[in-house]
């Protein structure tokens, strides 16, 4: 009874936080309809009735109030998802400590970076805000849709979603910690798998303790201390229980297979490698153990140990059953993400609906929330790009993008200023606009907030 | 006291004067009164918003108000104030500030931490069982400048991090720390401000941080119960002096006070408490006016800063318009090609008015939100952390001219409060019993030209009397000249928050002539170098200079103003970034 009393108060607090989504009526006449998942579909419609598709076929009739836009001679995708940036966030590392589980990037969400427009703009409507990458496990992640327009936080977190965490194998963990002569584990690539186990092995000690207290402190009698709380193996219990599904940065093959052995150890299923510039080499492997892969198209040489790299890494995975996706981890790249996929069909000859899959149902099934988003679906988010042109060609441009059944993005009105808050006392400043351009250049987002860790005085010498 | 007039503090004075505050000069006896009675005549009586009594008195007895009407007597043993036609109001309450609380030295760090993710509590900023009393001085100037504006009451908090200690709601009058204070322990103060290159250092290590501890307190809390009630044969509990000073909150005995600036602090803020559970206090609330529902069902009590973004543009448009006036006047001119001028101009411009009207909607948003929250039924307090005391007044009539009815206002500073302190049987209005902090002021207080003339605190009289503008003009001739009088020469200690930490260093200044010359040294920079391009406009003072960092030379721009013995600004390094900058004389 008491438990029951407990969730019946979780509930209400939740329904609580529960924020009144915006949830809007579509009917897109008469386009291209690229499922993804149930072929291409030609001079159809797609009904999205408050915020989830009802309806795909001929001739819908509108319902009442429900907004009716012609995609004659469009072309109609889901939402694009974008598997690792940072966009909408305030900060990105807690760099303080190799094992940073218990921050949550959830936590600072900035609702009004107007980034999040610009990618919608590009028809993102998901992206997985991340954690960066200067600790082995870095901090929980949060995926987001792109409902920009709101104040809150809590409206952009995609409910529902899986947790997700960051870790980081390599270069980034190790100079951040040990290479600075401060004596702290990981200075090698061992460190690195050290910290990891170490990590899962105390959150299992810290798993059993509560499960032990937890069991005995209703018998009548016991009158025992509670283990101390501690949030970041909690999140690590959470882990090693399935709740949370790993996002590991990597290169190189080694530490990649390394990690598939780790987390074979500890019964750890639900695994992603990010980047993973070095996975067309051990393909067979991740397939075998059903881990995935994010990659990006064609970006590498930013750092010694991403220079063994290839285009047709996508395409190699792809064939070899590794679900696989493009990703940005970049504010200005996710606006073209559809490009970064064509990209796919140069470098390995993918075909349309695989290479589309890249950057729609796949990262969706690597976010965990492939049942609700990915792919035109009776059923789904209402989560809709238009194009004029196909995706994967150069002259493709995005024109309407719809998020939960609301447009988000219209071309035709579309104007400059699109911030949600001014500084009433802004000044135009050339030199800011000229900084502002050197730092998009800066494709390291991932050590974002670590800088002050590597001894650089004044700024980031870190690109 | 009157050695307190110094040069430097008279010429400040007069600044103040000058500037915002026009022909006032304090003026405090320095003997004991010899009676603690006071009664105030013929005066209007302001008790509470929309209780008034004209031309009544008010009678004060040992720090008390005793009575207040029309037809009161007097004491024998009173001091008359004979206020004719003057309005006094209940004295104003302060909602989050650090009043009287001198800054503690920014410490220089060795550069980087041994084991930046398991610092000491008190490095990660976590010292919730500090006691601001031990910070506060009874002689800061900071409170003579709040209650010269009619502030007779201020919740203050200590300096820290993200739980920086125990705030109190103190009396702007008194000898000694203690004496000040009102009400101990009065809230938890928190700020999601990270800790300096460990853990937390960043905002979402400050949140976990705030969670763990949270939930560590409620669990120990619990097990100290059940201790308690029977300790033979389990283990004692551990002491903690972070999570115990928790407990009051956890127990909802203590609320925690926030302070939250921005709309997404606000929103973080109202995470944690939905989370957590605790009673919130947000305080310093600068863009409240898109969360005004939230707060009001989380039933916080919020407190709206005083600080408003400064209206430059007001100066600035008439510069602004003198171009475009001009431009104006040559296509008159050119009336015969008028089209190939404008072309390439519309561009631009209409960019600059589009940019120019966002701005002003947001000024709007800025400035309107107590008449926001007034509108939307959401009693509120303001809070003074970040404003400057010299624009207070003006603020409180531009957030009136945005819609905040006067007496909303004078709630704002009064009664509400009082009631969201839980001081309302002692604070807030002009009744019988109250504490005697009044406010007294020539003309009604959000008048333009108001001037405060009394202010009494506990039944302690401060008066502010006023000179004719003759002075005040005179003493503007004196500050004349291109330098405005300010004084540059002298050691300053000077400290740059970089990136990566604070930067301290020492700058030695000479002025010859209108020369100004000097050296920067210490800290990174050694050997000393001297400073070139040093110009003095006002008390803007600007100079640049170039030392050798770790092998390669930097060049860094320094514009501060300077302000009596402190300086405040920025400091440039082309291709890295501003950094604020802030300094202070050495006396010699």
């Amino acid at each position: 009874m008491k438990k029951l009393i407990i969730i019946a108060c979780l509930l209400i607090a939740v329904s609580g936080m529960a924020q009144q989504l915006e949830r809007g009526t579509v009917l897109i006449k008469n386009g291209t309809v690229l499922t993804i998942t149930q072929g291409v579909k030609e001079n159809t419609d797609v009904l999205i009735k408050d915020g989830k598709i009802s309806q795909i076929g001929k001739n819908i009739a509108a319902p009442a109030g429900a907004r009716v836009i012609d995609a004659t001679g469009h072309h109609v995708m889901p939402g694009i998802i974008d598997a690792h940036s940072h966009l909408a966030l305030d900060a990105v590392n807690e760099a303080t400590t190799p094992v940073s589980a218990m921050v949550w990037e959830g936590d600072d969400l900035d609702p009004l970076d107007v980034g999040m427009y610009r990618a919608v703009a590009g028809g993102v409507t998901i992206s997985h805000a991340m954690h960066g990458s200067a600790n082995a496990i870095g901090g929980q992640c949060q995926t987001i849709k792109h409902r920009y327009g709101t104040v809150d936080p809590r409206v952009l977190m995609m409910e529902g979603a899986p947790r997700t965490i960051k870790f980081a194998l390599g270069e980034n963990p190790t100079r951040v910690h040990g290479n600075n002569g401060a004596g702290i584990v990981p200075n090698t690539r061992m460190g690195v798998e050290f910290v990891i186990r170490q990590a899962f092995s105390e959150g299992k000690e810290y798993m059993e303790s509560w499960n032990k207290y937890n069991a005995s402190k209703n018998q009548k009698g016991f009158r025992g201390a509670p283990p101390k709380y501690d949030l970041r193996m909690e999140t690590i219990a959470a882990i090693l229980r399935g709740e949370i599904i790993i996002h590991c940065h990597s290169y190189r093959a080694d530490e990649i297979y390394m990690l598939l052995k780790v987390c074979k150890d500890f019964g750890i299923k639900r695994l992603v490698f990010q980047h993973v510039n070095e996975g067309f080499k051990v393909a067979p492997e991740l397939a075998a153990q059903g881990a995935m892969a994010s990659v990006f198209a064609d970006w590498w040489a930013y750092k010694f140990e991403v220079y063994y790299s290839t285009a047709y890494n996508a395409a190699i995975l792809t064939r070899n059953g590794v679900v696989t996706s493009i990703n940005s981890d970049d504010a200005e790249l996710t606006r073209h993400l559809y490009h970064e996929a064509a990209k796919t069909q140069k470098y390995g000859g993918l075909t349309d609906e695989e290479a589309l899959s890249l950057i729609t149902i796949n990262p969706a099934k690597q976010l965990g929330i492939e049942s609700r988003v990915g792919s035109l679906e009776v059923g789904k988010d209402g989560d809709v790009v238009i194009f004029k042109g196909h995706p994967l060609s150069v002259y493709a441009v995005p024109t309407f993008t719809i998020i939960d059944g609301v447009v988000k993005f219209d071309r035709e009105k579309d104007p400059d200023d699109m911030r949600l808050y001014v500084d009433p006392k802004q000044t135009i400043d050339m030199t800011d606009a000229v900084f502002e351009d050197e730092s998009s250049h800066n494709h390291d987002e991932c050590m974002k907030n670590a800088e002050f860790l590597l001894g650089v005085k004044f700024a980031d010498q870190n690109r | 006291m009157k050695r307190l007039f110094s040069s430097v503090l008279l010429r400040k004075m007069l600044t103040v004067m000058v500037f915002c505050w026009p022909a006032v000069v304090f003026a405090q006896d320095e003997l004991a009164p010899v009676s603690r009675t006071y009664a105030i005549t013929n005066v209007n009586i302001v008790q509470a918003p929309g209780r008034k009594i004209d031309m009544g008195t008010v009678v004060m007895k040992d720090g008390l108000i005793v009575s207040v009407g029309k037809n009161v007597s007097i004491p024998a043993d009173a001091i008359v104030i004979k206020a004719d036609s003057m309005y006094v109001y209940a004295g104003f309450i302060d909602g989050l500030s650090r009043v009287g609380l001198t800054k503690p030295k920014d410490e220089e760090r060795g550069g980087r931490p041994k084991d930046p993710g398991n610092p000491k509590p008190e490095e990660a900023g976590i010292t919730p069982n500090n006691d601001v009393r031990a910070s506060i001085n009874p002689n800061e100037k900071s409170i003579e400048e709040l209650r010269a504006l009619g502030f007779t009451a201020a919740h203050v908090v200590p300096y820290g991090g993200m739980m920086p200690g125990n705030g109190a709601i103190i009396l702007l009058s008194g000898k000694s720390a203690d004496d000040m204070v009102l009400v101990n322990k009065s809230s938890f103060y928190s700020e999601l401000s990270p800790a300096r290159g460990v853990y937390p250092a960043t905002v979402m290590g400050v949140m976990a941080k705030y969670r763990e501890l949270y939930r560590q307190a409620v669990l120990s809390r619990a097990y100290e119960n059940s201790y308690a009630s029977n300790r033979a044969g389990i283990q004692r509990p551990a002491t903690d002096r972070v999570i115990e000073s928790l407990y009051p909150v956890v127990d909802k005995r203590q609320p925690v006070l926030f302070k939250a600036e921005r709309v997404v602090d606000a929103q973080r803020v109202l995470t944690l408490q939905n989370d957590l559970g605790f009673s919130l206090m947000l305080a310093e609330l600068k863009e409240g006016w898109d969360i005004v529902n939230k707060l009001k069902s989380a039933n916080a009590r919020v407190f709206l800063s005083l600080d408003l973004p400064e209206d430059k543009d007001k100066k600035d448009d008439k510069k602004k318009d003198e171009p475009r006036k001009e431009e104006g006047k040559k296509d008159e001119v050119k009336k015969e090609e008028p089209k190939k001028e404008e072309a390439p101009k519309t561009g631009t411009a209409e960019e600059k008015a589009a940019l120019e009207k966002r701005k002003a909607e947001f000024m709007a948003k800025y400035v309107g939100q107590a008449a926001t929250f007034q509108k939307a039924s959401v009693k509120f307090g303001f809070s003074t952390l970040s404003a400057k005391s010299g624009n207070i007044q003006g603020n409180l009539r531009r957030m009136i001219e945005a819609g905040l009815p006067e007496d909303a206002a004078l709630a704002s500073l009064t009664t509400a409060p009082a009631e969201l302190l839980g001081l309302s049987d002692r604070l807030g209005s002009i009744d019988n019993g109250k504490i005697a902090n009044l406010v007294i002021s020539d003309k009604p207080y959000f008048n333009e030209k108001a001037k405060v003339r009394y202010v009494f605190v506990e039944g302690t009289m401060y008066k502010f009397e006023v000179k004719d503008s003759k002075e005040s003009k005179e003493g503007k001739k004196g500050e004349g000249g291109k330098d405005g009088g300010v004084k540059v020469e002298g050691e300053w200690n000077i400290s740059t928050e970089t990136t990566n930490g604070v930067e301290q260093a020492r700058l030695t200044l000479k002025k010859e002539g209108n020369a100004i010359t000097g050296t920067m040294s210490g800290g990174s920079i050694n050997p000393a170098v001297d400073i070139e391009n040093a110009r003095l406009e006002g008390n803007s003072l600007t100079f640049n200079f170039t030392f050798n960092y770790g092998g390669s030379k930097l060049k860094v721009e320094v514009a501060v103003k300077i302000d009596g013995d402190t300086l405040k600004g920025t400091s440039t390094v082309a291709e890295y970034g501003s950094y604020p900058t802030e300094g202070k004389r050495l006396p010699k």
